[in-house]
């Protein structure tokens, strides 16, 4: 802009030669921001990719390349584990996501409407968020643990339960527990993305819907809600990308038990690459799970449109 | 929950041997169960039969440059104790040290990303003792036994060494060794009356009564999580009842052997002695029940013996006694006890190789081993091992004699994926979802395929 501005006054009398240099200069300060993009994003992609294609033995002279094709995607696919974790991840990944949008749109709602201390409430709401996983989920540890767990106390001594559970222990109640522990951690991020599109609805919007006679579930459903579409969708995408690549907590809190039940697509991802030392199987495992987050988010854009997106307009 | 971070190193992946791995620690061609017992001369190898003669001898006498450790210590004062004794007696050797993330994989990840990158420090590293097959296997470890003479390896105590070897070559020098005891409330033994148990149905009937009458809340506790610590407990129920995880390499869980160590398993938390939750249980987990005087028995490695003795973590200090691990009824005076400890490694783009290695001699030289064993840690040479001295640095040494041992299958660079088909299956059995033969049924199909080390075996 800048540029632009400072050269407008030349421009009348030899615009080709000036228009030139300004593309040069726009590729100029285009250019650290580009290397950075294709050094740590798609040069990892594209080498990802290639890894996948080849049988990968270390040397001491580095990688040695043995191109074998589709070789590396069948094997996976041919693995039960992988299709456990496949089913797994979406599993988590879609009721985590939901439920997280549905806590997220009622406390932002909550905290809109709180007149004082709203600071305050969105400090401690964001608590949760601004803990690093590791930490959390170790707290949730000490939480779910079945001998000396604060939920088994709590429940024992509301006589809710009688014998301690083996939260994380058993199939069931491990996927639960580790979903409740995501639920409480990212909401809050959902909660904040939906905070400032609140805040971007004016005003006029409800007092008109007042005048109509709109009363507080008329004017969610026709003003907020459809106003909020956008936030909503920003934060669903935001939750999908991250919770299809969960790794964090279960790592903690389950190491992927019992047996295989909570190993995620990156669990497996990284054991494959760094514990077996299989680099081609885990480049494809990586490389699957990439394709399978872009489709989710494609499903959930799309499905997310046909919802709400004709009421909207 | 305090759990020294070294511990976490030291066993996460699992802990070692020594002394009375002179009465044999000798590994069966499996790969699997060692054999012999104190009174017992080694039934098989021993020390350098196997290795084969170096290929560039090195003389590192008068060594001089800067080197690079990487030391997975983490906590105290062992890694700096040890570097400055060493660059006292060689001062032309300046030792710079490189603390390694406490977890046995996440180290793993560091130090593969590095040497595979090229980098050449750092130019000694400690790892596992289940890793050489898989680091001399992707050329990450350098064949020690190239670069020293063969009569280097005879200071090891037997069957040490032949756990370092892949095909043939010695690809880590061990450096310190650690295994499995169990233990026992010895105030409430002699409340109720009870002697120290032998066999593991002792354990399991006394544990019951002590729980039963009200001396503890829980019976015995040990670690059950889904995780390398797994195959090292269910590996000696296995040898106990005289199976092994390997025949002539391959899978044999499909055993009776395997049946009645895994249904034993079982049975402790199906009947009550052992809490259901041990299938979440890693070491901190299971000590901090038994230091917190919960249980009655605790099946741990060697470091546990300190822990339960340091007032501000433990209140069983004083009540507290150690022995070995029991075996079953019929099979013996005691029983096996998984080999584990950490080794030194040699990073092959080392640009200083002279100095590298006279760091590795002295690093198992008495001087430095007594300095180990001083810290708790058991020594891998037999000067040390077999000294009568040794005692008095810790009542677990004691018991060295006494002890059985055996050894993961880690001949294999799939190790990872045999030990995971190993404890993924367990786990669930214990956890109750799947059967006993059915978890023990899939874990020899998934041997089988991950030995293979190719196709969907690899994940």
């Amino acid at each position: 802009m800048a540029m632009e501005a400072a050269s407008t006054g030349k421009k009348e009398r030899r615009s080709g030669i000036l228009q030139r240099t300004d593309v040069r200069a726009g590729w100029g300060l285009l250019t650290p921001a580009g290397i950075v993009i294709l050094a740590v994003t798609i040069f990892p992609i594209v080498y990802s990719l290639f890894m996948s294609f080849n049988n990968i033995q270390l040397t001491t002279n580095g990688f040695q390349f043995t191109f074998t094709g589709l070789q590396n995607y069948k094997d996976v696919y041919s693995a039960p584990l992988f299709w456990h974790s496949v089913g797994f991840t979406i599993y988590y990944s879609v009721i985590t996501v939901a439920v997280e949008l549905f806590f997220g749109l009622l406390i932002a709602l909550a905290i809109q409407n709180v007149e004082r201390l709203k600071s305050i409430s969105i400090i401690v709401m964001l608590i949760p968020w601004a803990l690093i996983t590791v930490i959390s989920a170790q707290m949730w540890g000490y939480i779910y643990n079945g001998v000396y767990g604060v939920l088994n106390a709590i429940l024992q001594g509301l006589h809710i339960i009688h014998t301690q559970v083996n939260w994380l222990g058993q199939p069931f109640t491990a996927v639960v527990s580790l979903m409740i522990a995501d639920i409480w951690k990212t909401t809050p991020f959902v909660v904040i993305i939906l905070l400032s599109g609140l805040q971007m609805i004016p005003k006029d919007y409800y007092e008109a819907a007042l005048i109509d006679g709109a009363n507080a579930w008329q004017s969610f459903w026709n003003v907020t809600f459809p106003q909020l579409r956008g936030s909503i969708a920003l934060a669903g995408l935001f939750r999908i990308l991250q919770a299809f690549g969960i790794f964090d907590l279960p790592f903690v809190l389950t190491q992927g038990g019992p047996g295989t039940t909570t190993t995620s697509l990156a669990m497996l991802g990284e054991e494959t690459l760094f514990t077996n030392l299989h680099f081609g199987l885990g480049a494809a495992v990586a490389i699957s799970t990439v394709i399978l987050i872009l489709g989710a988010c494609l499903i959930f854009l799309s499905a997310f449109r046909g919802m709400v997106g004709e009421e909207a307009q | 929950m305090k759990a020294r971070t070294r511990n976490w190193a030291a066993v996460v992946s699992i802990a070692s041997t020594t002394t009375a791995l002179l009465a044999g620690c000798g590994q069966t061609q499996s790969g699997n169960t060692a054999n012999g017992s104190a009174a017992i001369a080694p039934k098989q190898n021993t020390v350098s039969t196997n290795v084969v003669a170096p290929t560039h001898l090195v003389n590192y006498s008068n060594a001089s440059g800067s080197i690079v450790w990487a030391e997975s210590f983490t906590t105290g004062p062992v890694a700096k104790q040890l570097v400055a004794a060493f660059e006292k007696k060689y001062p032309k050797i300046k030792v710079t040290m490189q603390v390694q993330p406490s977890s046995t994989d996440t180290n793993r990840a560091d130090l593969t990303a590095t040497i595979s990158g090229g980098s050449s420090t750092p130019d000694v590293y400690m790892g596992d003792v289940i890793w050489p097959a898989q680091f001399a296997h992707a050329q990450l470890a350098a064949p020690l036994s190239d670069y020293l003479p063969k009569s280097f390896w005879n200071r090891f105590s037997n069957g040490l060494v032949q756990g370092a070897t892949y095909n043939g070559k010695v690809y880590a020098a061990p450096l310190f060794a650690d295994t499995a005891f169990l233990y026992y409330r010895k105030d409430l033994l002699q409340k109720y009356h009870l002697p120290v148990p032998t066999t593991w149905e002792q354990v399991k009937s006394e544990a019951a009564t002590i729980v039963k009458k009200g001396g503890a809340k829980y019976g015995f506790v040990w670690q059950g999580a889904d995780y390398e610590g797994l195959t090292c407990d269910f590996d000696e129920y296995l040898a106990d009842a005289g199976g092994s995880v390997l025949t002539n390499g391959k899978a044999s869980l499909n055993t009776p052997a395997a049946n009645k160590a895994l249904s034993f398993m079982r049975s402790l938390i199906t009947s009550g002695v052992t809490p259901k939750t041990v299938d979440t249980f890693q070491e901190p987990q299971s000590e901090n029940v038994f230091t917190q005087g919960q249980a009655v028995f605790l099946r741990n490695w060697s470091y546990a013996w300190s822990d339960s003795q340091n007032p501000t973590s433990s209140k069983v200090v004083g009540k507290v006694g150690v022995t070995a691990l029991p075996t079953f009824a019929g099979h013996g005076s005691s029983g096996y006890s998984t080999v584990g400890g950490w080794d030194l490694y040699l990073n092959p783009h080392t640009k200083d190789l002279a100095a590298a290695l006279q760091f590795i001699d002295w690093m198992t030289s008495p001087q430095a081993q007594e300095i180990l064993a001083a810290n708790s840690e058991m020594p891998t040479i037999k000067a040390v091992a077999n000294s009568p001295t040794l005692k008095k640095y810790s009542p677990v040494f004691a018991l060295l004699p006494k002890v059985k041992f055996v050894s993961r299958p880690s001949q294999t660079p799939q190790y990872p994926s045999v030990s995971k088909a190993i404890y993924d299956n367990v786990n669930e059995a214990l956890a109750g979802s799947v059967s006993v033969s059915t978890a023990l049924k899939n874990a020899n199909s998934q041997i089988n395929s991950a030995q293979s080390g190719s196709g969907s075996g690899g994940l």
